[in-house]
Protein backbone atom coordinates (compact mmCIF):
# COMPACT_ATOMS: atom_id res chain seq x y z
CA UNK A 1 0.00 0.00 0.00
CA UNK A 2 2.84 2.29 1.28
CA UNK A 3 4.98 1.42 -1.67
CA UNK A 4 1.77 2.25 -3.99
CA UNK A 5 1.56 5.50 -2.43
CA UNK A 6 5.15 5.95 -2.55
CA UNK A 7 5.29 4.97 -6.37
CA UNK A 8 2.63 7.32 -7.13
CA UNK A 9 4.23 10.36 -5.34
CA UNK A 10 7.18 9.80 -7.28
CA UNK A 11 5.42 9.13 -10.94
CA UNK A 12 3.48 12.15 -10.04
CA UNK A 13 6.51 14.30 -9.15
CA UNK A 14 8.47 13.45 -11.98
CA UNK A 15 5.37 14.46 -14.26
CA UNK A 16 5.06 17.56 -13.00
CA UNK A 17 9.31 18.66 -11.94
CA UNK A 18 10.93 16.61 -14.22
CA UNK A 19 13.71 19.51 -14.67
CA UNK A 20 12.79 21.22 -11.38
CA UNK A 21 13.32 18.56 -8.80
CA UNK A 22 14.26 20.98 -6.35
CA UNK A 23 10.59 21.97 -5.84
CA UNK A 24 9.07 18.58 -5.20
CA UNK A 25 11.55 16.04 -4.05
CA UNK A 26 14.80 16.61 -3.14
CA UNK A 27 16.01 13.18 -3.87
CA UNK A 28 15.98 13.71 -7.75
CA UNK A 29 17.88 16.72 -7.61
CA UNK A 30 21.11 15.20 -8.71
CA UNK A 31 23.21 18.17 -7.68
CA UNK A 32 24.41 16.19 -4.68
CA UNK A 33 24.18 13.12 -6.58
CA UNK A 34 28.38 12.51 -6.65
CA UNK A 35 29.09 13.75 -3.09
CA UNK A 36 26.51 11.31 -1.39
CA UNK A 37 27.98 8.41 -4.15
CA UNK A 38 31.18 9.58 -2.36
CA UNK A 39 30.88 9.65 0.82
CA UNK A 40 28.93 6.62 0.37
CA UNK A 41 31.30 4.60 -0.68
CA UNK A 42 33.95 6.07 1.69
CA UNK A 43 32.12 4.98 4.91
CA UNK A 44 30.91 2.23 3.78
CA UNK A 45 34.39 0.87 2.90
CA UNK A 46 35.74 1.54 5.81
CA UNK A 47 32.29 -0.11 7.83
CA UNK A 48 33.36 -2.92 5.69
CA UNK A 49 36.80 -3.51 6.59
CA UNK A 50 36.80 -2.45 10.25
CA UNK A 51 34.09 -4.71 10.59
CA UNK A 52 35.49 -7.64 8.18
CA UNK A 53 39.02 -7.30 9.49
CA UNK A 54 38.75 -6.70 13.55
CA UNK A 55 34.90 -6.87 14.70
CA UNK A 56 33.53 -10.35 13.06
CA UNK A 57 37.07 -12.46 14.10
CA UNK A 58 36.46 -11.55 17.38
CA UNK A 59 32.94 -12.05 17.72
CA UNK A 60 33.65 -15.27 16.09
CA UNK A 61 36.60 -16.30 17.95
CA UNK A 62 35.02 -15.32 20.99
CA UNK A 63 31.84 -17.74 19.64
CA UNK A 64 34.18 -20.53 18.89
CA UNK A 65 35.89 -19.89 22.83
CA UNK A 66 32.43 -20.59 24.02
CA UNK A 67 31.67 -23.66 21.86
CA UNK A 68 34.77 -25.49 23.20
CA UNK A 69 34.63 -24.24 26.21
CA UNK A 70 30.74 -25.66 26.61
CA UNK A 71 31.87 -28.93 24.81
CA UNK A 72 34.83 -29.18 27.49
CA UNK A 73 32.57 -28.61 30.07
CA UNK A 74 30.28 -31.50 28.70
CA UNK A 75 33.05 -33.62 28.60
CA UNK A 76 34.21 -32.99 32.08
CA UNK A 77 30.84 -33.28 33.41
CA UNK A 78 30.12 -36.54 31.50
CA UNK A 79 33.67 -37.92 32.91
CA UNK A 80 32.63 -36.96 36.50
CA UNK A 81 29.45 -38.50 36.22
CA UNK A 82 30.91 -41.44 35.24
CA UNK A 83 33.49 -41.36 37.84
CA UNK A 84 30.39 -40.42 40.54
CA UNK A 85 28.32 -43.94 39.06
CA UNK A 86 31.34 -45.82 39.64
CA UNK A 87 31.59 -44.25 43.11
CA UNK A 88 28.27 -44.94 43.92
CA UNK A 89 29.06 -48.16 43.00
CA UNK A 90 31.71 -49.15 45.13
CA UNK A 91 29.73 -47.33 47.86
CA UNK A 92 26.86 -50.11 47.37
CA UNK A 93 29.07 -52.80 47.50
CA UNK A 94 30.64 -51.35 50.28
CA UNK A 95 27.01 -51.05 52.10
CA UNK A 96 26.09 -54.64 50.93
CA UNK A 97 29.21 -55.83 52.48
CA UNK A 98 29.41 -53.95 55.83
CA UNK A 99 24.98 -55.41 55.66
CA UNK A 100 26.48 -58.76 55.77
CA UNK A 101 29.09 -58.40 58.28
CA UNK A 102 26.76 -56.78 60.61
CA UNK A 103 24.17 -59.61 60.28
CA UNK A 104 27.31 -62.04 61.09
CA UNK A 105 28.56 -60.20 63.66
CA UNK A 106 25.12 -60.00 64.84
CA UNK A 107 24.20 -63.88 64.70
CA UNK A 108 27.47 -64.36 66.41
CA UNK A 109 26.93 -62.05 69.10
CA UNK A 110 23.44 -63.48 69.73
CA UNK A 111 25.06 -67.32 70.04
CA UNK A 112 27.78 -65.71 72.32
CA UNK A 113 25.34 -63.94 74.28
CA UNK A 114 22.70 -66.89 74.20
CA UNK A 115 25.26 -69.25 75.43
CA UNK A 116 26.32 -67.40 78.04
CA UNK A 117 22.86 -66.41 79.26
CA UNK A 118 22.39 -70.12 79.24
CA UNK A 119 25.87 -70.77 81.34
CA UNK A 120 24.81 -68.04 83.59
CA UNK A 121 21.37 -69.89 83.70
CA UNK A 122 22.76 -73.38 84.87
CA UNK A 123 25.41 -72.52 87.45
CA UNK A 124 22.39 -69.84 88.80
CA UNK A 125 20.02 -72.75 89.11
CA UNK A 126 22.82 -75.17 90.32
CA UNK A 127 23.51 -72.19 93.24
CA UNK A 128 19.52 -72.15 93.38
CA UNK A 129 19.32 -75.82 94.03
CA UNK A 130 22.31 -76.32 96.37
CA UNK A 131 20.09 -73.49 98.42
CA UNK A 132 17.15 -74.86 98.38
CA UNK A 133 18.83 -78.41 99.50
CA UNK A 134 21.07 -76.80 102.25
CA UNK A 135 17.97 -75.15 103.35
CA UNK A 136 15.82 -78.34 103.31
CA UNK A 137 18.28 -80.36 105.64
CA UNK A 138 18.36 -77.32 107.76
CA UNK A 139 14.53 -77.59 108.35
CA UNK A 140 14.96 -81.29 108.64
CA UNK A 141 17.55 -81.23 111.29
CA UNK A 142 15.45 -78.47 112.62
CA UNK A 143 12.31 -80.82 112.72
CA UNK A 144 14.70 -83.57 114.16
CA UNK A 145 15.58 -81.18 116.96
CA UNK A 146 11.98 -79.87 117.46
CA UNK A 147 11.03 -83.74 118.28
CA UNK A 148 13.73 -84.23 120.21
CA UNK A 149 12.81 -80.96 122.51
CA UNK A 150 8.93 -81.63 121.92
CA UNK A 151 9.53 -85.26 123.60
CA UNK A 152 11.71 -84.10 126.18
CA UNK A 153 8.90 -81.22 127.31
CA UNK A 154 6.24 -83.81 127.00
CA UNK A 155 8.04 -86.22 129.24
CA UNK A 156 9.04 -83.60 131.54
CA UNK A 157 5.42 -82.59 131.41
CA UNK A 158 4.15 -86.25 131.77
CA UNK A 159 6.34 -86.62 134.63
CA UNK A 160 5.25 -83.66 136.56
CA UNK A 161 1.45 -84.68 136.05
CA UNK A 162 1.76 -88.00 136.87
CA UNK A 163 3.84 -86.79 140.02
CA UNK A 164 1.38 -84.52 141.05
CA UNK A 165 -1.82 -86.58 140.77
CA UNK A 166 -0.53 -90.04 142.19
CA UNK A 167 2.57 -88.03 144.11
CA UNK A 168 4.45 -91.29 142.69
CA UNK A 169 7.74 -90.41 140.88
CA UNK A 170 7.76 -92.61 137.93
CA UNK A 171 10.85 -94.06 136.43
CA UNK A 172 12.13 -91.59 134.15
CA UNK A 173 12.96 -94.49 131.10
CA UNK A 174 9.71 -95.64 131.43
CA UNK A 175 7.73 -92.65 131.03
CA UNK A 176 10.32 -91.77 127.98
CA UNK A 177 9.39 -94.89 126.37
CA UNK A 178 5.91 -94.55 126.62
CA UNK A 179 6.07 -91.00 125.36
CA UNK A 180 8.01 -92.00 122.32
CA UNK A 181 5.52 -94.36 121.67
CA UNK A 182 2.55 -92.09 121.91
CA UNK A 183 4.47 -89.44 119.91
CA UNK A 184 5.06 -92.38 116.69
CA UNK A 185 1.68 -93.03 117.05
CA UNK A 186 0.87 -88.87 116.47
CA UNK A 187 3.56 -87.66 115.03
CA UNK A 188 2.16 -87.73 111.39
CA UNK A 189 -0.78 -85.63 112.29
CA UNK A 190 1.76 -82.59 113.04
CA UNK A 191 4.46 -83.03 110.49
CA UNK B 1 9.92 17.49 1.60
CA UNK B 2 12.02 19.90 3.33
CA UNK B 3 13.28 16.69 5.41
CA UNK B 4 14.60 15.33 2.66
CA UNK B 5 17.16 18.01 1.48
CA UNK B 6 20.45 17.96 1.23
CA UNK B 7 22.83 20.92 1.97
CA UNK B 8 26.32 21.35 2.55
CA UNK B 9 28.04 21.59 6.05
CA UNK B 10 30.88 23.22 5.69
CA UNK B 11 33.61 24.33 2.87
CA UNK B 12 32.62 23.34 -0.41
CA UNK B 13 35.43 20.29 -1.74
CA UNK B 14 35.68 19.96 -4.95
CA UNK B 15 37.76 16.94 -7.35
CA UNK B 16 38.38 16.96 -10.67
CA UNK B 17 35.39 19.25 -10.93
CA UNK B 18 33.02 17.47 -8.92
CA UNK B 19 31.69 18.68 -5.80
CA UNK B 20 31.73 16.46 -3.38
CA UNK B 21 30.93 18.58 -0.15
CA UNK B 22 30.15 16.98 3.22
CA UNK B 23 26.71 17.60 3.42
CA UNK B 24 24.02 16.23 6.45
CA UNK B 25 23.75 13.20 4.08
CA UNK B 26 27.38 12.26 4.70
CA UNK B 27 26.92 13.44 8.19
CA UNK B 28 24.59 10.73 9.09
CA UNK B 29 26.19 8.38 7.08
CA UNK B 30 29.06 8.70 9.69
CA UNK B 31 27.21 8.70 12.33
CA UNK B 32 25.40 5.23 11.26
CA UNK B 33 28.76 4.04 11.16
CA UNK B 34 30.47 5.66 14.17
CA UNK B 35 27.61 3.86 15.90
CA UNK B 36 27.91 0.64 14.89
CA UNK B 37 31.78 0.71 15.72
CA UNK B 38 30.91 1.99 18.89
CA UNK B 39 28.49 -1.10 19.33
CA UNK B 40 30.63 -3.59 18.37
CA UNK B 41 33.80 -2.17 19.72
CA UNK B 42 31.76 -2.23 23.22
CA UNK B 43 30.28 -5.92 22.14
CA UNK B 44 33.79 -7.34 21.70
CA UNK B 45 35.67 -5.63 24.22
CA UNK B 46 35.48 -7.70 27.06
CA UNK B 47 34.77 -11.17 25.29
CA UNK B 48 33.78 -12.92 28.40
CA UNK B 49 32.47 -16.70 28.19
CA UNK B 50 29.17 -15.37 29.80
CA UNK B 51 28.71 -12.07 27.50
CA UNK B 52 27.01 -9.52 28.97
CA UNK B 53 24.11 -7.47 27.60
CA UNK B 54 25.63 -5.78 25.04
CA UNK B 55 28.47 -8.67 23.88
CA UNK B 56 25.47 -11.03 23.64
CA UNK B 57 23.41 -8.33 21.46
CA UNK B 58 26.54 -7.96 18.98
CA UNK B 59 26.76 -12.58 19.25
CA UNK B 60 22.98 -12.74 18.31
CA UNK B 61 23.06 -9.87 15.43
CA UNK B 62 26.40 -12.10 14.36
CA UNK B 63 24.04 -15.42 14.61
CA UNK B 64 20.94 -13.99 13.21
CA UNK B 65 23.12 -12.69 10.12
CA UNK B 66 25.32 -15.89 9.88
CA UNK B 67 22.01 -18.09 10.10
CA UNK B 68 20.53 -15.66 7.20
CA UNK B 69 22.86 -16.50 4.84
CA UNK B 70 23.24 -20.01 5.39
CA UNK B 71 19.80 -20.14 5.03
CA UNK B 72 19.79 -18.86 2.22
CA UNK B 73 23.33 -18.82 0.21
CA UNK B 74 24.72 -22.42 1.53
CA UNK B 75 27.98 -22.65 3.11
CA UNK B 76 29.63 -21.46 0.10
CA UNK B 77 28.64 -18.03 0.89
CA UNK B 78 30.53 -17.69 3.82
CA UNK B 79 33.51 -15.56 2.45
CA UNK B 80 30.83 -12.69 1.62
CA UNK B 81 29.31 -12.78 5.42
CA UNK B 82 31.02 -9.69 6.37
CA UNK B 83 29.87 -7.88 3.28
CA UNK B 84 26.46 -8.94 4.44
CA UNK B 85 27.14 -8.45 7.87
CA UNK B 86 28.16 -4.86 6.80
CA UNK B 87 25.30 -4.33 4.40
CA UNK B 88 22.93 -5.61 6.92
CA UNK B 89 24.00 -3.47 9.87
CA UNK B 90 24.62 0.05 7.46
CA UNK B 91 21.24 -0.21 6.29
CA UNK B 92 19.64 -0.97 9.71
CA UNK B 93 21.80 1.88 11.47
CA UNK B 94 20.27 4.31 8.36
CA UNK B 95 16.77 3.58 8.93
CA UNK B 96 16.63 3.68 12.75
CA UNK B 97 19.03 6.83 13.15
CA UNK B 98 16.03 8.29 10.53
CA UNK B 99 13.28 7.62 12.92
CA UNK B 100 14.96 10.35 15.30
CA UNK B 101 13.26 13.49 15.52
CA UNK B 102 15.73 16.30 12.93
CA UNK B 103 17.36 13.30 11.72
CA UNK B 104 18.27 12.93 8.39
CA UNK B 105 17.32 9.12 5.98
CA UNK B 106 20.24 8.32 4.66
CA UNK B 107 18.49 5.50 2.87
CA UNK B 108 15.67 7.42 1.67
CA UNK B 109 17.49 9.01 -1.42
CA UNK B 110 17.36 6.61 -4.51
CA UNK B 111 20.78 7.19 -4.98
CA UNK B 112 22.32 5.51 -2.18
CA UNK B 113 20.26 2.71 -2.80
CA UNK B 114 20.96 2.47 -6.33
CA UNK B 115 24.49 2.46 -5.67
CA UNK B 116 24.55 0.04 -3.09
CA UNK B 117 21.91 -2.54 -5.18
CA UNK B 118 24.11 -1.91 -8.62
CA UNK B 119 27.36 -2.54 -6.25
CA UNK B 120 25.66 -5.88 -5.02
CA UNK B 121 24.28 -6.79 -9.09
CA UNK B 122 27.32 -5.79 -10.60
CA UNK B 123 29.24 -8.01 -7.78
CA UNK B 124 26.92 -11.08 -8.09
CA UNK B 125 27.44 -11.02 -11.84
CA UNK B 126 31.00 -11.01 -11.51
CA UNK B 127 30.76 -13.40 -8.75
CA UNK B 128 28.72 -15.88 -11.18
CA UNK B 129 30.89 -15.59 -14.59
CA UNK B 130 33.77 -16.01 -12.34
CA UNK B 131 32.41 -19.44 -10.90
CA UNK B 132 30.76 -20.80 -13.99
CA UNK B 133 31.84 -18.68 -16.72
CA UNK B 134 29.70 -19.18 -19.82
CA UNK B 135 27.59 -21.68 -17.97
CA UNK B 136 25.86 -18.76 -15.87
CA UNK B 137 24.15 -17.23 -18.74
CA UNK B 138 21.82 -20.70 -18.13
CA UNK B 139 20.28 -18.79 -15.16
CA UNK B 140 18.32 -17.49 -17.92
CA UNK B 141 17.25 -20.40 -19.52
CA UNK B 142 14.56 -22.41 -16.51
CA UNK B 143 15.04 -26.07 -17.16
CA UNK B 144 11.57 -28.35 -17.54
CA UNK B 145 10.12 -25.29 -19.44
CA UNK B 146 8.22 -26.65 -22.72
CA UNK B 147 10.76 -25.70 -26.42
CA UNK B 148 7.78 -23.05 -27.23
CA UNK B 149 7.73 -21.00 -23.91
CA UNK B 150 11.60 -20.97 -24.32
CA UNK B 151 11.90 -17.34 -26.26
CA UNK B 152 9.40 -15.86 -24.21
CA UNK B 153 10.73 -17.11 -20.33
CA UNK B 154 14.32 -16.40 -21.21
CA UNK B 155 13.66 -12.56 -22.16
CA UNK B 156 11.09 -12.39 -18.66
CA UNK B 157 14.49 -13.72 -17.08
CA UNK B 158 16.79 -11.46 -18.76
CA UNK B 159 14.48 -8.15 -17.83
CA UNK B 160 14.00 -9.62 -14.11
CA UNK B 161 17.41 -10.36 -13.77
CA UNK B 162 18.27 -6.86 -14.95
CA UNK B 163 15.34 -5.01 -13.03
CA UNK B 164 17.05 -6.71 -10.01
CA UNK B 165 19.06 -3.46 -8.91
CA UNK B 166 16.06 -1.51 -9.86
CA UNK B 167 13.92 -3.46 -7.49
CA UNK B 168 16.01 -3.55 -4.92
CA UNK B 169 16.76 -0.02 -4.66
CA UNK B 170 13.40 1.63 -5.07
CA UNK B 171 11.97 -0.90 -2.62
CA UNK B 172 14.53 0.64 0.55
CA UNK B 173 14.73 3.60 -0.91
CA UNK B 174 9.93 4.20 -1.77
CA UNK B 175 9.60 2.52 1.76
CA UNK B 176 11.77 5.16 4.36
CA UNK B 177 10.42 8.16 1.89
CA UNK B 178 6.56 7.09 2.38
CA UNK B 179 6.88 6.55 6.05
CA UNK B 180 8.71 9.86 6.80
CA UNK B 181 6.03 11.57 3.99
CA UNK B 182 3.23 10.04 6.20
CA UNK B 183 4.70 10.53 9.93
CA UNK B 184 5.01 14.38 7.98
CA UNK B 185 1.55 14.48 6.91
CA UNK B 186 0.37 13.61 9.82
CA UNK B 187 2.53 15.42 11.71
CA UNK B 188 1.04 18.31 9.83
CA UNK B 189 -2.62 17.49 10.51
CA UNK B 190 -1.88 17.66 14.22
CA UNK B 191 -1.02 21.54 13.96
CA UNK B 192 -3.62 22.09 11.69
CA UNK B 193 -6.49 20.53 13.79
CA UNK B 194 -5.07 22.02 16.74
CA UNK B 195 -5.70 21.25 20.27
CA UNK B 196 -9.57 19.89 19.68
CA UNK B 197 -9.13 18.01 16.97
CA UNK B 198 -5.22 17.09 16.80
CA UNK B 199 -5.43 14.23 19.29
CA UNK B 200 -6.52 11.79 16.40
CA UNK B 201 -3.71 12.33 14.14
CA UNK B 202 -1.37 12.20 17.30
CA UNK B 203 -2.41 8.85 17.87
CA UNK B 204 -1.94 7.79 14.04
CA UNK B 205 1.88 8.89 14.66
CA UNK B 206 2.47 7.75 17.33
CA UNK B 207 1.43 4.38 15.87
CA UNK B 208 2.85 5.08 12.73
CA UNK B 209 6.32 5.81 14.29
CA UNK B 210 6.01 1.80 16.30
CA UNK B 211 5.49 0.81 12.31
CA UNK B 212 7.83 2.74 10.60
CA UNK B 213 10.53 0.95 13.03
CA UNK B 214 9.37 -2.14 12.52
CA UNK B 215 9.72 -1.24 8.93
CA UNK B 216 13.14 0.22 9.14
CA UNK B 217 13.94 -3.21 11.05
CA UNK B 218 12.39 -5.07 8.17
CA UNK B 219 13.60 -3.61 4.70
CA UNK B 220 17.22 -3.87 6.37
CA UNK B 221 15.98 -7.29 6.80
CA UNK B 222 14.42 -7.96 3.07
CA UNK B 223 17.99 -5.93 1.02
CA UNK B 224 19.80 -8.59 3.31
CA UNK B 225 18.21 -12.02 2.43
CA UNK B 226 17.54 -10.44 -1.05
CA UNK B 227 21.13 -10.14 -1.46
CA UNK B 228 21.68 -13.52 -0.31
CA UNK B 229 19.55 -14.92 -2.61
CA UNK B 230 21.01 -13.17 -5.46
CA UNK B 231 24.46 -14.34 -4.22
CA UNK B 232 22.73 -17.80 -3.64
CA UNK B 233 21.79 -17.63 -7.74
CA UNK B 234 25.51 -16.53 -8.36
CA UNK B 235 27.11 -19.25 -6.24
CA UNK B 236 24.81 -22.20 -6.41
CA UNK B 237 23.47 -22.84 -10.16
CA UNK B 238 19.78 -24.34 -9.91
CA UNK B 239 18.50 -23.82 -12.78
Amino acid sequence: MKRYLALILVLSTICTNLFAAEAGMPQLDPKYWASQAFWLILVFSILYISIAKIYLPKIKSNLDDRENKIKEDLDEASKLKNLSEKKIKEYEIILENSKKEVTKILLVSKNTLNKNIQNKKASMEKEIENEISKAQKEILEMKKNSINSIHNISQEIASNIIEKISGDKLNESSTRAVIEDVAKKNIGKYL
Amino acid sequence: MQQFSVHKIGPEIKIAGIDLSFTNASLFMIISMAIILLFLFLGTKERKIIPDKIQLIAEMLYNFVAKMISDTAGSKAKPYFPFIFSLFMFVLLCNMVGMLPYAFTVTSHIIVTLIMALFVFIAVTIIGFFKHGFKYLSIFVPSGVPAVLLPLITIIEIISYLSRPVSLSVRLFANMMAGHTMLKVFGGFVISLGILGGWLPLSFSVALTGLEILVAFLQAYVFAILTCIYLNDALNLHH
